[in-house]
């Protein structure tokens, strides 16, 4: 459709970011498609005493494991032929509508068949999704959660991020490496670093299954995330796991008193390949569904490290608003995404946040970058710390709580000093590669690493191992705090060790306040049911928002 | 950051499980009659927890440590008060995460490693039948586990349907 | 960093012949391998357990060096072979090719590679550039190196990773390949790999096993 003569408007709209974006067409026999596949199944149930003998068209002898594992453990096969009953239409409205409770919709949504949920999805449009949200999360306080990573894995400067981003408000942060083996000291880094920043962090170091279960229970991390599930069977066992295995492994987390969420996001099974012609959406509906079933309290989904795929075809960004809700309508946790780049262009990159955003979810990202994108290595997150200003900006526009708060540079720049130096102390106190007082002082004003020097890397690999194979613990870390003089520290460190022993982390969408106490959707329910009720923000928190330093006061003028 | 309101906890409490028990599973009726009411049980319940080896909740502090009274293995949950926290869960309608958590409070007695070794054998093409039973017949036998083993009596049954035990892979060497 | 158009245009315009017929991947799986300029790659038979401790394997994905002629940003495989060859050999050990069908799963390509290798040390590398160093001990889906962003290996990526892949085999303890991290690979590329990624896949033959290659440069 080449034009002889260019238009000059077009010439400009080819270079504006939006076109280095990566813009796909469906293509529906392999499952490029967001949702409503002709290639998705039909709803359908038979129940046979109380097991699922036919599910979607499918028969009990047929059901590949991941059917099997949700007709079992999934379905609230009482109700079901009631809720299966009920049109797609109906379901959908009775979530929209404030005068149906949420205990209502609950009760008919976990009676449904996943290819009849898909359905509902695809009966509402995006504001209809965002009024359902507002209703249907479990926990009525809105909460975030940042990323902790940088590209050289340095862990001074991890720990000072740490502590920056629990200040800013983050109430559970999540790191990944660049060199695997580097693993166990971003744990320490963030382990020692939240808890400085604010007592009752919640962290977690995303990385081999096996090995994030060993580092949370020796207690240098506090819950789990990354624990994935697939909704094509064949993706799932590429995963090297199957519904089975990840319960046990949930089961496993649990016996130590340790907290945790699966991970799953539309896109995952095309993008390997094998998505057998279903749509994301559908599949996602699987993967939410294992969840429920393993009894996991909650799941990150979102589409996460899938992005780039439904967010190049069409309805893309709907299907992930969607996957967000099917969550919630489950009655699980949700750590809603917003956790990866799939744009160049500001415009989308906010669009794709304010369905999460403006109604509010348990963790609205998960996470956040609170480094500069080069240094995320989650390969990037939809928003970084250079974006702060215009997120603590958007918070105070709209008046909606996402879970942050302006902070001055005086604070910060103590609050990440104190890090440094007590990653330091226990350093120097398990014997490990020394922190000069240089790095110290680097990773306190840093905008990221490529403000701060090079470790030794071989060397601090072998402390690594040592860590590891020592069998280094969160006690030993507080000792070793202690010993040096960051006794409040250590104390916050004892603190989330006990949380282990009381178990009340383990409930629906639970995070911990300063002073130790768990609130999760057993003790901060969600109310909403119209104007006037549900989350309503206090007045010291308005006032929080309000204050971003950079306004100008009447008084000052 | 959480605005709470005691009373309107009750309340909500008491809808939900109007709104909720309807559908799910009945409560469970036995028990140590622990409910959404006692929660948080590391605020409002301290009195019921300890650790494995029985030093109360309030005692396991950094002073303790330094003494060393209280050692990392103190930090543990036990069987209780993840059947406790099993109860909340139910009595807030979500009885999946009571089988979890009972199947939990089975594992808190298995050491670590075999965990891991367990977890790795119910990965797919990892474990003939054969090995997946014998597994189970261990976790009943030798930890008492009923419900893990028949969790995963059931995994091998699926494994076997679904060719996913090891060997069903025509390519593994 | 461009985007390698070539191989875009033909295989979209694949997919809309494959849309238009109505017919199924297969089809074009079944297609007969072509050849890719620059190397030679025979199959000399089932892939074994090496002895020799001076051995890397490196484990091709099943389309690789045939229906795909250059990474997803348009590197020629003859060359990312050709570096990763001369990373390990200047270490002192040499490569053994094997190409993988059964999955196209670069964690597990890799670990197989290394579980077949004398040293205990595989590769692994997908036709659009994703790669991996692995030890055979380790779990399939942790790794001594994992390369996931195909966008940033440029071609002397790829010889320090066979040069680091060459280290490990000798018990060494290397820097690691400095880790490239660019954002906007992602929103960029994201899309077109799932468009490759499942055109590689539809070469899968879940019940064929790896087989040994011999590699002739040219």
């Amino acid at each position: 459709m080449a034009v002889s003569k260019r238009s000059k408007r077009f010439e400009v709209l080819e270079n504006r970011p939006v076109h280095k974006d990566g813009f796909i067409g469906e293509w529906i026999d392999v499952g490029l498609i967001a949702m409503g596949s002709p290639n998705d199944p039909k709803p359908s149930i038979r129940i046979e005493g109380d097991k699922v003998v036919e599910m979607d068209g499918r028969r009990r002898e047929e059901f590949s494991m991941i059917e099997q594992f949700v007709a079992d453990y999934a379905i609230n096969v009482k109700n079901a032929p009631e809720a299966m009953a009920k049109s797609e239409l109906e379901i959908a409205r009775m979530l929209v509508d404030v005068n149906v409770p949420r205990g209502e919709c609950i009760r008919v949504m976990t009676a449904l068949t996943p290819a009849k949920i898909a359905r509902v999805m695809d009966s509402l449009n995006i504001v209809e999704i965002m009024m359902a949200m507002q209703k249907m999360r479990c926990r009525q306080t809105p909460g975030n959660q940042c990323h902790i990573t940088n590209v050289k894995d340095h862990p001074v400067l991890l720990a000072a991020d740490a502590a920056e981003g629990a200040l800013r408000g983050f109430i559970e942060m999540e790191t990944t490496v660049g060199i695997v083996r580097y693993g166990a000291f971003n744990a320490l880094a963030l382990l020692v670093g939240g808890q400085t920043g604010r007592r009752g962090t919640l962290t977690q170091d995303a990385l081999e299954e096996a090995f994030e279960l060993e580092v949370g229970m020796r207690g240098l991390t506090s819950y789990a995330e990354t624990v994935s599930v697939y909704g094509t069977e064949s993706v799932f066992v590429d995963g090297d796991d199957t519904p089975w295995s990840k319960s046990f492994l949930a089961s496993a987390y649990a016996s130590r008193g340790l907290k945790m969420r699966f991970t799953s996001g539309t896109g995952s099974e095309v993008q390997m390949g094998a998505a057998e012609g279903k749509s994301m959406l559908y599949l996602e509906v699987l993967c939410i569904m294992v969840t429920k079933g393993a009894g996991v309290q909650g799941l990150q989904n979102g589409s996460i490290s899938c992005i780039g795929v439904p967010g190049a075809v069409p309805s893309g960004l709907r299907a992930i608003a969607c996957e967000n809700l099917v969550t919630m309508c489950l009655d699980l946790e949700v750590a809603s995404g917003n956790d990866q780049t799939f744009s160049h262009s500001d415009q989308r990159r906010t669009a794709r946040t304010i369905p999460q955003l403006f109604p509010g979810t348990d963790l609205i990202f998960s996470g956040y970058a609170a480094e500069p994108n080069y240094d995320n290595m989650f390969a990037g997150s939809n928003w970084d710390i250079d974006d702060m200003d215009d997120f603590l900006s958007i918070q105070r526009d709209f008046k909606v709580d996402g879970g942050l708060r302006p902070v001055s540079e005086e604070d910060v720049i103590a609050i990440r000093n104190k890090a440094a130096r007590a990653l330091q102390a226990v350093f120097a106190e398990l014997g490990f590669p020394p922190i000069t007082d240089e790095e110290v002082e680097l990773a306190t004003y840093a905008h990221g690493t490529k403000d701060v020097g090079d470790r030794n890397i071989p060397e601090d690999l072998k402390a690594t191992e040592r860590l590891m194979k020592e069998g280094i613990t969160g006690v030993d870390v507080a000792k070793a705090l202690a010993k040096r003089g960051f006794r409040d520290i250590a104390e916050s460190i004892i603190l989330m060790m006990r949380q282990r022993v009381a178990g009340d982390y383990l409930q629906t969408s639970a995070w911990i306040d300063s002073d130790g106490a768990v609130y999760s959707a057993v003790n901060d329910p969600n109310t909403y049911a119209g104007p006037g009720t549900g989350y309503k923000m206090s007045d010291g928190r308005w006032n929080e928002i309000k204050s971003i330093p950079w306004a100008v006061r009447a008084e000052d003028v | 950051m959480a605005q709470i309101n005691e009373q309107l906890i009750a309340d909500v409490v008491r809808q939900v499980l109007k709104g909720v028990n309807g559908g799910t599973q009945p409560a469970a009726a036995s028990g140590s009659g622990i409910s959404a009411a006692d929660y948080p049980l590391g605020m409002k319940r301290k009195d019921l927890l300890k650790s494995p080896r029985g030093i109360p909740f309030e005692e396991l502090t950094l002073e303790n440590i330094e003494s060393g009274k209280v050692t990392f293995d103190d930090f543990r949950i036990s069987p209780e008060v993840l059947k406790m926290q099993g109860e909340i869960a139910t009595s807030a309608g979500r009885s999946q995460i009571a089988l979890n958590l009972g199947r939990a409070g089975e594992l808190t007695k298995v050491p670590d490693a075999r965990i891991l070794e367990i977890y790795n054998s119910l990965r797919p093409h990892r474990s003939t039948k054969d090995e997946l039973l014998s597994i189970a017949e261990e976790l009943e036998k030798k930890f008492g586990a009923s419900v893990c083993a028949n969790f995963v009596r059931e995994s091998a049954d699926v494994y076997q349907r679904r060719k996913l035990l090891k060997g069903d892979l025509p390519s593994a060497e | 960093m461009q985007i390698n158009t070539e191989l875009l245009e033909k295989i979209v315009a694949e997919v809309l012949a494959e849309i238009g017929g109505g017919s199924s991947g297969a089809s074009v799986a079944t297609a007969a391998p072509e050849e890719v300029a620059g190397v030679k790659l025979t199959e000399t038979g089932k892939a074994a357990r090496g002895t020799d401790p001076k051995e890397v394997v490196l484990a091709i994905s099943p389309a690789f060096a045939t229906t795909f002629k250059k990474t997803i940003t348009g590197i020629p495989l003859a060359d990312v072979l050709r570096q990763v060859f001369a990373g390990v050999e200047e270490e002192g050990l040499h490569v053994r090719v094997i190409r993988v069908y059964h999955t196209a799963d670069v964690a597990f390509m890799s670990h197989l590679g290394a579980r077949l290798s004398g040293s205990g040390i595989g590769i692994g590398i997908l036709s659009r550039g994703t790669s991996i160093i692995h030890q055979r001990d380790l779990n399939p889906l942790s790794n001594l190196e994992l390369f996931p962003q195909a966008p940033v290996i440029d071609l002397p990526a790829f010889r320090a990773i066979g040069k680091n892949a060459a280290k490990y085999a000798k018990g060494e303890s290397p820097n690691p390949v400095p880790t490239k991290n660019d954002p906007m690979a992602r929103p960029r590329y994201q899309g077109l790999a799932a468009l490759l990624h499942n055109k590689e896949a539809s070469f899968i033959d879940r019940s064929k096993a790896p087989q040994e290659l011999s590699v002739t440069f040219e």
